[in-house]
């Protein structure tokens, strides 16, 4: 059952995983070009302005994990939707365990973009000799992506998993509590709803910590 | 005499318009069962209800034993099933369908389909998306068929087909119920198709089960009888009068359609001083065309 879920998921996600794989693998090597690591003139070195480079490029980890999780819910519920789930309620598991495999299934297919993106931190670092004083943190990098893109999965996946009103309704609350709270705010009227809406979601112990803070590859 | 489904006070509601029930169904094991009634009566509610694709509002649905919605999952095991629209992945392969359906049934029998790919000329590289109507509804027989299930449950599965695709289906359905022996509950609209292939009738008009017989009484049970000289009460007539009209021209005679016919009730009329001119079989479309005039018009009116 497994293995046929995972092959129908594959088949709807196979375009958007080759290219954020592709994508994934260049993150790291970008970095450490744009950077000035892989430079071989070592002279004119300013460690101060390149360590803020790789934190810069480093945003983009979060993004691809992000984008990630998205591609895989959709690809993960798309085909149920358009078949109005009729197939799925027709077959022989309870629906927890139909949501469990294609769950499964999704989270499985995040395998190869954290592999690209552990094999490009690999190259990357290995194209050149860190000076003294720094360390590199691609397994570090790597495990975090790798939690960041399931993470954003799981939200997405339960977002997806819903009808099209249930979603408009969670996005819908989400926005108008935020733009309430920002008008209020333009009117001089502090309640710091935003602020703690971002807070509870941003921060430890959010669901989306892991998604916020440097993601640097290479650090002090 | 167990029945492969069975619905008790099934009671439900759509919108303010349409209202199903309470419904008392009950399709014997082991027959044949044609589910008839015109569009819109509640042919495909009913089987979703049983299938537990819609939460009834009352009432209970037992399907192979199963309590139907909490059972669900047990009971698809059984049940093959192919629905009014194809429900299948459109971004599937025919063949990637076939594994996939597979996957899920244990009783799934890789020889049949195999032959019923070849039976219905179906190419496994097609993309569902691409098929047509009529190689739709031929697929989603298969994977029905190939499931080996004991209840079939088949909702208007040669609507819109070709002849010769209907004829495919139907083909592949009466060999695999003869082999098998397992139930068949079948929805249609068109009347003549279940009149070949089906032992048991259930009659749907909005909403309401009219009628539930065996076929052989259905089709031997209503008759048109044209009748001189009747009184206008009819008294207490053995059989049940569906419908009295006048007859054409000005001679006294009247059409009576009657359910539960015998040829012994031929006294009744002497009786009551009239004169049975004429008795005229129905076949099954004329009967149901009867059934549903007068189970819409007030018996008299």
């Amino acid at each position: 059952m497994f293995a046929a879920i995972c092959r129908i998921q594959w088949k709807a996600s196979a375009l958007g995983v080759a290219l954020l794989a592709t994508l994934a693998f260049i993150i790291p090597l970008l970095t450490v070009q744009q950077a000035g690591f892989s430079a071989g003139d070592r002279r004119g070195w300013d460690l101060i302005v390149m360590l803020s480079a790789v934190e810069t490029a480093g945003t983009l980890f979060p993004i691809l994990a992000v984008i990630l999780g998205l591609t895989l819910s959709v690809g993960a519920w798309s085909a149920d939707h358009q078949a109005e789930h009729v197939y799925a309620l027709t077959l022989p598991v309870p629906r927890w365990h139909y949501v469990l495999l294609r769950f499964g299934a999704g989270l499985l297919l995040i395998a190869p973009v954290v592999a690209a993106v552990g094999l490009g931190c690999a190259v990357a670092l290995g194209s050149f000799d860190l000076p003294a004083g720094l360390r590199s943190y691609g397994g570090a990098i790597t495990l975090r992506f790798a939690l960041a893109a399931a993470v954003s999965y799981a939200a997405t996946f339960a977002l997806a998993a819903g009808t099209k009103r249930t979603t408009a309704a969670v996005v819908g609350v989400l926005t108008a509590v935020i733009v309430l709270a920002l008008v209020l705010e333009a009117f001089g009227v502090s309640t710091a709803v935003a602020e703690g809406i971002m807070n509870a979601i941003f921060t430890r112990p959010g669901p989306f910590e892991v998604l916020v803070g440097p993601w640097s590859l290479i650090g002090v | 005499m167990s029945y492969a489904i069975e619905t008790q006070e099934l009671q439900y509601r759509a919108g303010r318009t349409f209202e199903l029930g309470p419904l008392n169904l009950h399709v014997p094991a082991g027959a044949i069962y044609g589910f008839l009634g015109p569009n819109g009566s509640g042919k495909t509610t009913t089987i979703r209800l049983c299938l537990g694709l819609l939460r009834a509002e009352r009432g209970g649905v037992r399907v192979l034993g199963h309590d139907v919605p909490s059972q669900a999952p047990a009971m698809f095991a059984r049940v093959g099933y192919v629905p009014e629209r194809s429900h299948l992945y459109p971004n599937l392969t025919v063949r990637e369908a076939l594994a996939l359906h597979g996957a899920f049934h244990r009783r799934w029998d890789h020889q049949a389909a195999a032959e019923l790919l070849g039976t219905f000329q179906l190419q496994g590289d097609t993309r569902i998306g691409r098929l047509s109507k009529g190689e739709n509804g031929k697929l989603l027989m298969l994977l029905a068929l190939a499931q080996r299930p004991d209840l079939l449950v088949l909702d208007e599965p040669t609507d819109g087909l070709d002849p010769v695709v209907r004829r495919d289906v139907l083909m592949a359905l009466i060999d695999f119920v003869s082999e098998s022996g397992a139930t068949v509950f079948i929805s249609s609209h068109l009347v003549h198709e279940l009149e070949r292939i089906c032992d048991w009738v259930g009659v749907m008009d909005r909403g309401r089960l009219v009628a539930e017989v065996p076929m052989h009484s259905f089709k031997n049970g209503i008759k048109r009888l044209r009748v001189r000289n009747a009184p206008a009460q009819a008294g207490d007539p053995p059989f049940v009068l569906l419908a009295r009209e006048r007859g054409d021209g000005a001679s006294g005679t009247e059409v009576w359609v009657v359910r539960g016919w015998q040829a012994t009730m031929r006294q009744y009329f002497e009786g009551i001083g009239a004169v049975l001119q004429d008795v005229v079989d129905l076949d099954l479309e004329e009967g149901f065309v009867e059934l549903l005039r007068t189970a819409r018009v007030p018996r008299g009116s």
